[in-house]
Formats: structure tokens, C-alpha cells, sequence
């Protein structure tokens, strides 16, 4: 009973679009006047037509290296820096909150303030690096295919870091210390007990935030648009399923709202699937009290 | 049990009232209008910073015309299409619309959210055909609206840095890049060339290339599927334009629009190769700005010999369907295919009017109209080959931007936009 109000919104906010774009995606569309239904052939469409069709699997990748890089960057650090403020919780208020700061802004805002950072005409970035004599390392960031993605996941993990941070802190938090402490008296070193005592108990919350940054990370458009446009930045080089949904659905042509739904529901699929695979794998691997 | 069941009701009697609250209302304008009574015109439109130069150019008409208001609601541009294809969906909508061109125009045309013009505005036959080009329905080759912008391309200069260096707008390809090293060498950048936002890429390939392929001839050799974007002058022409490369700036790779025209309105360029509708722009950027414009004369080995001045129609204003004021929409769309009105637009918003025959006061959009009537060339992507998807436009986009940073050639390039084209375009004999 006091699930129906949650049931009702959840129903109307998402069961209902998502209801809508599976029936959307069945039918042709001229503008916005629906026209004969047409089953699955939308999903052929943007599957075999060009450039859909090669575009399709380069964003897919895009999306992919964009979660293997946030793992490895953003949650890396968040858990470097939630282990650093659990052992000295001197000023650890101030630094949650300094970590946590940047989750207060819009990633459009986040994107244009880097992508100005950036700038190779009026940066300070690259003039940063040319002051101290980097001349070499001052590059057009955003604009070469090679470093448009890697730059893409620093400015994420720049803005995200504090999720994870906090997820992290909470579950150290609830590591008993007894066990340290008999860990410390049976002769592990620190880096033992973090890997065989700690590490093992906080698998509950790398799966909760691996989910979790797999869904942002598929997801993302607002950031990688702030920084590089609906193309996806240089020569595509950031190009991700969220653009490659935008400019089907508002730079398509006539019959963009099927193609779109179609769209949308594939990456829906995908996202979803993988994400309940993920979540139950890593069920498995926890490690209960 | 009997208590859950109560609940339930009660929730659900709770949402359907507030889902009848969130409800659209009636329209207003539904109402049988009498003929005392006031109509009121509502013209939507993408340009929020127009607002007031509407005001002014819509109170002739409202003077002209007792009993009628027309009032200009602008939405933001990049959401505009979108927030249009719903408005027209209802007699909520606008009664007359301004409607993007060529291949943007065809998703309102197939979902039959517009009047066709054709006979409904007599006007409509001074206009030429290419201008009325951007307003017609590619199935159906009706005309669905009155043409109010040209906007053309060229190579917009700084007077004060080309006077220092002792510069003169160039009359010969030579000459041009004579003058480029000559502003290179003074460390000055020649050109303040867009990189990373690719919509201004294909802008920048028909403002250098368009004399090598051969503007409007070769277009109509392309419609006629007589030529293709794969073969030697079209692919000539991005290398052409690549060939200037080098004279636009250190780490071109990353210069962004906002950033060229930065580099532009603070002396620190001395060119940038755009739409006459950064003029505008420019002068609020540094109102002491002196600025001249001149097109790219003939490239070595090009096509015509001629200097071609590309340019192509913005926008049209159109009637929607569903109006409940068709009779006084379409007086008003007759009025904006006349002079009154394009002297007026010309003057208030300074661009250049569609309408035939009405003469800019700018002295620089004078030069740009004498110069695209005297020798005009298509911006063939966006034009012509829009009205399929994808269209050349994004593919040209996509593609140049690989091409400029050295990851396709010219060739492939070309053939990622002729592949992309042709799986809907059909030639017209």
C-alpha cells in the first residue's frame, strides 16, 4: 500500500515513455502524423543504413572504453580517496564536501567550463603548460581524435569522483575493526589487509557503484555534448549512443520519431540486460559477515 | 481487506484528478470569432534575439490593419524544431510560423502541418526559383513558404589589420595567399577557421572550393545524376580548401566557433571565412570594428574562372494548418512577400530580405546581395541533397572533419557523403 505512490509515479515517468517508444518504434512516422505500422522495420533501418549502421558499433565501443576508463580513473580514485579520509578523519567533513562539490553543477556547465579550460586559442591550460616549459604537452585537447575520449573521462571523474568516495567511505565505515586488528596481529602488512580484509568486505559497494557508473556511463550525453557538439567531438571521436539517439531523434528526417524509438529501445536492451547480468555476477562474488 | 480496497480507489481517484488538472484547456482561439472582435496572430519563430526588431516591423502591418495583432514568440533555436512539429500539431500552435529550409522543412510537409502557397500568394511568382527552392516540399513541389533571409558566404576581413599590412581584398587566388604569408609572416593569423564545431565545416568548403567543382553548373549536373560528390571536382574542391590549412593558426585542430570568433573580433585574425549573419555578431563584439567582405576568387586549375559568391535561403514563413485564422494568416504571409515588408526586415534585423528587388541600406550586405545576384553558387549540401536521411549536409559534416584532420582523404571523404546520399536520392531528369 504505501509502495502505490512510488508505484504510480514510477509507472507514469517510465513504464508509460517506455511503453510508448516500444509502440512508437513500430510503426513509420511522417513528421509527426503516424503512418502504417511496420513492425520491426525501423530496427532494420537504423541497423543497415549508412552511416547508422557503422555508427551504431563505433559509439557502442565509445561507450564501452568510456566505462573501462571511468572504472579505472574515477572509482580507482574515489576509493583511494575514501581509504585516505577513513584513516585521518581530521578535516574529512571539509574534503567530503570539496570532493562532492563539483556533483552540485550541470554537466552542460561542466563541459563549457572545460571545454574553455581547454581552448587552445585562450585556455590557461596549454598556456599553464607553456609557461613551465611543456610546449610539447600544449595541444588542441578537445580537437585531436587521439585525446578528445581520454579527456572526456577525466572531466566525468572530475565531476563524479565523489560518488563513489562517499559509497566507499560508508562501507568502511561498517568493516568492523576487530578484524584489522586481528588481521595486524596475525603479521599482514597494510597492503594485505586491505586486499584480503577490507577489499573482500566492500564488494557490496563495487558492485552497487560498477552498476551504477555502467547505467552513467551508457547513458551519458549532456557532458560529451557540452564538449564536443551532437557529432561527437573530432572526426567522432566521442561519438556515444546518447548523441547517436540525439541526432536520430532532432536532426533526423521525416521519419525520425521510429527510427528514434527504435533507437532507444535497443539501447534500452542493452543497457538493461548487461546491467542485470553485472548485478547478479558481482552478487556473487560478495562476501557477507 | 475492504480497507486496502478503499485506499486504492481513493489514490486513483486522487491521480485522475490531478491528471485532469495537468490537462491542456480549450483553446482560446477556438472561440467563433466575430468580426469586432480582435485576432491575434501568433508568429513563432527561433530567433529570441529578434523579439524587438519584430515588434517594430509587425506594428506597420497592425497599423495597416485595424483589429489585427500579431505578436512574434520566439523559442530557443536548437529546441525550436522540435517544440514547432508538436505546436502544429494543434490549433494552440502558431497561425504563421518562420520554418527552416530545404531539407528541415520536409518532416512539417509530410505531416501535412502546413497551407501550400501555390495560388494562395500571387506575390510568390517575382521571387526566382532557386530562392523559392528553400521553401518547397521535395515530394510534392508545392511552395509552403514566403522566403524572408538569404544568407550568403564569404570571407569576412578586418580593415584595420589589412590596411596596417598594406592588404587589399584579393582579385586573384595568388594574390590571396600572397596576402595570407604576407600576415603569417607578421605573426598575425590569416584565418580564424572553425575546427570542432563540423556544421561550419561545409560552410568553409564551399567559401574556398566552390569555384573548382564549379558551383550552380555542376550542381545541376549532380540533380540530373550526371555528377556525383565522388568524382574529380568535388573531391578537387576539398583539397583546395584543405590547402589553406596552413594558414589557420597554431593547433587549428581544436579552435572551436566561439573561439574563431574570438580570435577574429580581437585582432588576433585577420579573417573568417563565414555567413554575412556574423556581421551582426562581430559588431556587438567590438562595435569599432572595421570590416570588409570579399570572395574567394578562382582556385588554380578550377573549374570557372569567375569568382563565385555561395548562399542559400534561411528561412521561410508559413501558415499552419490547423490555424482557426487561416484567412488573416494568410494575409499576413501575402504582406511578408512584399516590399513594404522586406525593406523594413532589412533594415531592423540587418540581413539581407528574400523579397525581389528590395536593396539592403548596409553598405556590406548591398556588397554581399550585388555580388551573389551577379554570380551565385549553391551551398549544395545543405540545399540540395537535404531532403533524405542522412542528409549531405550531416554526412559532409562528419566527413570533413576526418578529412581536415588528416584520418580519410579527400576520396573517402567524398565517398562517405556520396554513399550516405545515395541510398535515397533519386536524379530528376
Amino acid at each position: 500500500m504505501f509502495c502505490l505512490p512510488a508505484l504510480a509515479l514510477y509507472g507514469l515517468f517510465v513504464v508509460v515513455p517506455l511503453v510508448t517508444a516500444f509502440y512508437y518504434g513500430l510503426f513509420r512516422w511522417e513528421g509527426i502524423r503516424q503512418a502504417e505500422f511496420v513492425g520491426l522495420g525501423n530496427y532494420g533501418e537504423v541497423l543497415t543504413r549508412y552511416p547508422l549502421s557503422e555508427e551504431i558499433p563505433t559509439a557502442l565501443w565509445h561507450n564501452v572504453l568510456f566505462f573501462v576508463g571511468t572504472m579505472a580513473i574515477q572509482n580507482t580514485i574515489g576509493l583511494g580517496l575514501a581509504v585516505l579520509l577513513y584513516r585521518n578523519p581530521r578535516g574529512k567533513r571539509f574534503f567530503q564536501t570539496v570532493f562532492s562539490l563539483p556533483y552540485l553543477i550541470s554537466p552542460l556547465i561542466v563541459g563549457y567550463i572545460w571545454s574553455l579550460l581547454l581552448s587552445p586559442a585562450f585556455g590557461p591550460v596549454n598556456f599553464i603548460l607553456r609557461t613551465v616549459g611543456l610546449e610539447s604537452w600544449a595541444r588542441p585537447w578537445l580537437g585531436e581524435p587521439d585525446t578528445a575520449l581520454p579527456v572526456l573521462i577525466l572531466v566525468n571523474a572530475w565531476q563524479w569522483v565523489g560518488g563513489p568516495m562517499l559509497i566507499f567511505l560508508a562501507a568502511l565505515g561498517g568493516i568492523p575493526r576487530e578484524l584489522e586488528e586481528a588481521a595486524a596481529m596475525d603479521g599482514a602488512s597494510a597492503f594485505r589487509t586491505f586486499w584480503s580484509v577490507r577489499f573482500p568486505l566492500l564488494m557490496p559497494a563495487v558492485g552497487v557503484i560498477t552498476v551504477l557508473t555502467f547505467i552513467g556511463c551508457f547513458n551519458i550525453f549532456d557532458l560529451v555534448y557540452a564538449l564536443g557538439g551532437s557529432d561527437g567531438g573530432p572526426g567522432g571521436a566521442m561519438d556515444v549512443l546518447g548523441l547517436l539517439y540525439y541526432r536520430t531523434a532532432f536532426e533526423g528526417g521525416t521519419n525520425a520519431i521510429g527510427e528514434s524509438s527504435a533507437l532507444a529501445m535497443m539501447i534500452f536492451a542493452c543497457v538493461f540486460g548487461v546491467s542485470v547480468v553485472l548485478e547478479r555476477f558481482l552478487r556473487r562474488r560478495e562476501v557477507t559477515l | 481487506m475492504f480497507r486496502t480496497r478503499r485506499n486504492v480507489v481513493a489514490a486513483l481517484g486522487l491521480l485522475t484528478i490531478g491528471l485532469t488538472a495537468c490537462a491542456p484547456s480549450a483553446p482560446e482561439s477556438g472561440a467563433p470569432s466575430g468580426a469586432a472582435q480582435e485576432i491575434t496572430l501568433d508568429v513563432w519563430g527561433w530567433r529570441q534575439e529578434d523579439v524587438a526588431a519584430y515588434e517594430k516591423i509587425f506594428k506597420i502591418y497592425e497599423d495597416a490593419h485595424p483589429g489585427v495583432k500579431v505578436k512574434y514568440v520566439p523559442y530557443k533555436s536548437t529546441e525550436y524544431d522540435t517544440i514547432l512539429r508538436t505546436g502544429l500539431a494543434d490549433a494552440n500552435g502558431p497561425d504563421v510560423a518562420q520554418l527552416r529550409s530545404y531539407g528541415l522543412l520536409q518532416p512539417l510537409v509530410a505531416a501535412g502541418s502546413l497551407v501550400p502557397l501555390d495560388g494562395e500568394v500571387k506575390e510568390l511568382s517575382a521571387f526566382p526559383e532557386t530562392v523559392l527552392d528553400g521553401a518547397r516540399g521535395v515530394s510534392d513541389k508545392r511552395v509552403y513558404g514566403v522566403p524572408f533571409a538569404i544568407q550568403t558566404l564569404h570571407v569576412i576581413y578586418n580593415k584595420t589589420l589589412f590596411d596596417k599590412h598594406g592588404i587589399a581584398p584579393p582579385a586573384t587566388w595568388q594574390e590571396m595567399t600572397a596576402a595570407f604569408d604576407k600576415l603569417a609572416a607578421a605573426d598575425v593569423i590569416p584565418l580564424a577557421a572553425t575546427v570542432t564545431d563540423t556544421w561550419m565545416l561545409p560552410i568553409q568548403q564551399e567559401i574556398f572550393g566552390a569555384t573548382t567543382y564549379g558551383g550552380q553548373d555542376y550542381l545541376k549536373r549532380m540533380l540530373a545524376g550526371e555528377a556525383k560528390f565522388t568524382d574529380r571536382p568535388w573531391v578537387d574542391s576539398l583539397t583546395t580548401w584543405k590547402g589553406t590549412s596552413k594558414y589557420w593558426g597554431p593547433q587549428f585542430a581544436g579552435t572551436s566557433y566561439t573561439d574563431a570568433q574570438a580570435l577574429f573580433t580581437s585582432g588576433k585574425a585577420a579573417m573568417f571565412p563565414g555567413g554575412i549573419w556574423e556581421l551582426a555578431a562581430f559588431a556587438k563584439a567590438d562595435p569599432h570594428l572595421q570590416l570588409g567582405i570579399f570572395n574567394v576568387p578562382a582556385a588554380p586549375g578550377a573549374a570557372v574562372t569567375k569568382t563565385l559568391v555561395p548562399g542559400f535561403v534561411d528561412g521561410s514563413f508559413g501558415a499552419s494548418a490547423k490555424t482557426p485564422d487561416k484567412a488573416a494568416a494568410l494575409d499576413l504571409i501575402r504582406w511578408m512577400a512584399s516590399a513594404e515588408f522586406g525593406q523594413a526586415f532589412s533594415k531592423e534585423l540587418r540581413q539581407i530580405s528574400a523579397v525581389p528587388d528590395v536593396a539592403p541600406a548596409d553598405p556590406l550586405l548591398a556588397q554581399a546581395l550585388t555580388a551573389y545576384t551577379a554570380d551565385p553558387s549553391p551551398y549544395v549540401t545543405y540545399a540540395y541533397f537535404s531532403g533524405g536521411t542522412p542528409t549531405a549536409w550531416d554526412l559532409a559534416s562528419e566527413s570533413l572533419s576526418k578529412f581536415v584532420l588528416g584520418r580519410s582523404t579527400a576520396q573517402e571523404a567524398a565517398k562517405h557523403v556520396q554513399q550516405g546520399v545515395d541510398q535515397w536520392f533519386k536524379p530528376t531528369q
